[in-house]
């Protein structure tokens, strides 16, 4: 539903995507890994519109998304939650959801967005912090605001930046659990992540990337076994 | 919110206070206050989608200027005005679409630039006056002397005041906060941040245009320097920062509070006022980051996290 076509993204010299192609599949969980620098974040971007890309093209469905911005892209359902989180400073956790909720769709009434902001907020147990200051989360509760403010927003694709980044296990199991109900109402997953474990309990199918390109797809086993992928990781062994 | 109906009631009944000797020079002293601070509530308006604008004084002065020519050419008060706001949001738009790329002080520049372009133009505009001023009608032709223009500045107060509310309780005040706070995440959950920024810019530049207007027909003349001058971007901008920016309160209160202060400085200290007036400034900002309305709303969180304390 989401597809790339060999979409070329450089900056200067450095080609951080080379030519990817790539797509989601409705109601599937991709993991996009890879080590530092392998242009997985840069993906992301070009795939909510923040970067267009050199070359290559970005579809959704049949609708060729590939010069729409950021807005228009989440108009049209696509969902997005930061690695580094960026919450809204001075407002309230509630208000940061209600942002998503009145823009994500337009023209959302204001009582229908306040009755999303409620499910989300239950959804990624946030309900007890709903009206404190963005700007006063701890580590886990800005992560997992990130992730609301893009659910907030009624997304039929996710995409997540590392949200489980700096989790201690338990707290990735309970992230892990959300994003499998999340996509059990019917979202599709595209995320990017370093947490192995993560990925194996989470990820329907994996796709490795190395210096801009795709080098391995398939299950996780078959990737973490691929001798291409261990390479990437750990370098050539003699 | 009740500080905002209380202040502007007592701007209506003001007339009505028994003051004597100094009725007429407090009424005339308000009209200045409330022109100044309906400016400071429009640059607020704009500054709430990030965009810190230098080119208020420009609208201001266009709005002025284009009022004062329409009046002159026989159009009745409230034309007049409108026209004045619809020049100074056709301005507006254009250095919007020519700017709006521009960031945080790149566009502060900008915009500064614009008003000297325009403060320049007007200078050298013959048809109405140049450098020698030009002469404006009173509001209405003079009808109901000073209670008139009372009156009208007055009403341009309260309009600036609702906008300002209203604007406050919209849904676009979490689409101007958060373009504000983040423009690029705030892109990807949906808001097109770049019409936020118009729109703000448009309600923005038509109420600092009007205000210009009031301003003509109050002074009777106009002087390129001192209607397009940059002190009234500069004081559009003071004010809302010593009040409290992004509030509606802060503004209106700020205003009042300091071209108040202002005008008794003028008035004990005479020449070298504006010392006085700089130390206050500096003295509020230093110990009042938050403006008035932030050190408000501190007394009242901490009257709250500690009850049973004296209340």
């Amino acid at each position: 539903m989401l597809r790339i076509e060999r979409a070329t993204k450089k900056f200067g010299g450095l080609i951080a995507v080379d030519a990817v192609d790539l797509e989601l599949r409705p109601g599937e969980i991709l993991a996009v890994i890879g080590p530092n620098g392998a242009g997985k974040s840069t993906l992301l971007n070009l795939l909510s519109g923040l970067y267009r890309p050199d070359s290559g093209a970005i579809r959704l469905g049949d609708l060729e998304i590939t010069r729409l911005s950021p807005e228009a892209r989440c108009h049209l359902g696509l969902g997005r939650a930061f690695q580094i989180v960026q919450p809204f400073p001075e407002m309230t956790v509630r208000e940061n959801l209600l942002v998503g909720a009145l823009y994500g769709k337009p023209s959302t009434p204001r009582p229908e967005a306040e009755r999303r902001v409620d499910e989300v907020l239950a959804l990624t147990g946030l309900a007890p912090r709903a009206d404190q200051a963005a700007a006063e989360l701890t580590l886990v509760e800005d992560k997992r605001l990130e992730l609301a403010r893009a659910l907030a927003t009624n997304p039929r694709i996710l995409l997540l930046d590392e949200v489980m980044a700096g989790l201690r296990p338990a707290e990735g199991a309970a992230a892990v659990d959300l994003v499998k109900r999340i996509r059990d109402s019917g979202v599709s997953v595209l995320f990017i992540e370093h947490v192995m474990p993560v990925v194996r309990r989470l990820a329907d199918r994996v796709i490795v990337m190395d210096y801009g390109k795709v080098i391995a797809e398939g299950g996780y086993a078959d990737v973490a076994a691929d001798p291409k992928v261990r390479e990437a990781y750990l370098g050539k062994t003699a | 919110m009740r500080t905002v109906f209380f202040i502007l009631a007592l701007a209506v009944v003001l007339p009505a206070i028994p003051i004597g000797v100094w009725r007429e020079f407090v009424l005339d002293a308000a009209q200045f206050a409330f022109i100044t601070t309906a400016l400071a509530l429009s640059w607020n308006i704009m500054a709430a989608t990030g965009q810190l604008s230098l080119a208020h004084g420009a609208f201001f002065g266009l709005g002025a200027y284009a009022a004062a020519l329409a009046v002159n050419a026989a159009v009745p008060t409230p034309l007049a005005l409108l026209f004045g706001a619809g020049v100074a949001a056709i301005s507006s738009l254009l250095l919007g679409i020519a700017t709006f790329r521009l960031h945080g002080i790149y566009f502060a520049i900008a915009t500064l630039a614009f008003s000297e372009v325009m403060r320049t133009l007007v200078n050298k505009a013959q048809f109405v006056g140049a450098t020698f001023g030009y002469p404006v009608p009173a509001a209405f032709g003079g009808a109901g002397g000073i209670l008139t223009a009372y009156y009208l500045s007055v009403a341009l107060l309260v309009l600036a005041t609702l906008v300002s509310l209203a604007l406050q309780r919209s849904r676009l005040h979490y689409a101007f906060a958060a373009t504000r706070q983040g423009e690029a995440v705030a892109r990807v959950l949906g808001v097109p941040a770049v019409r936020m920024k118009l729109i703000a810019l448009l309600i923005s530049s038509s109420l600092a245009g009007l205000a210009g207007g009031v301003y003509g027909m109050k002074t009777l003349f106009l002087l390129p320097p001192d209607a397009f001058g940059v002190h009234r971007a500069i004081e559009a901008l003071v004010i809302p920062i010593f009040g409290g920016l992004y509030t509606t309160a802060g503004p209106l209160a700020g205003g009042l509070i300091l071209v108040s202060l202002e005008n008794v400085l003028r008035l004990w200290v005479g020449e070298g006022y504006l010392v006085g007036y700089g130390v206050v400034l500096v003295v509020a900002i230093l110990f009042m980051p938050r403006g008035i309305t932030g050190v408000i709303a501190r007394a009242r969180r901490r009257r709250k996290e500690a009850p049973g304390a004296e209340d």
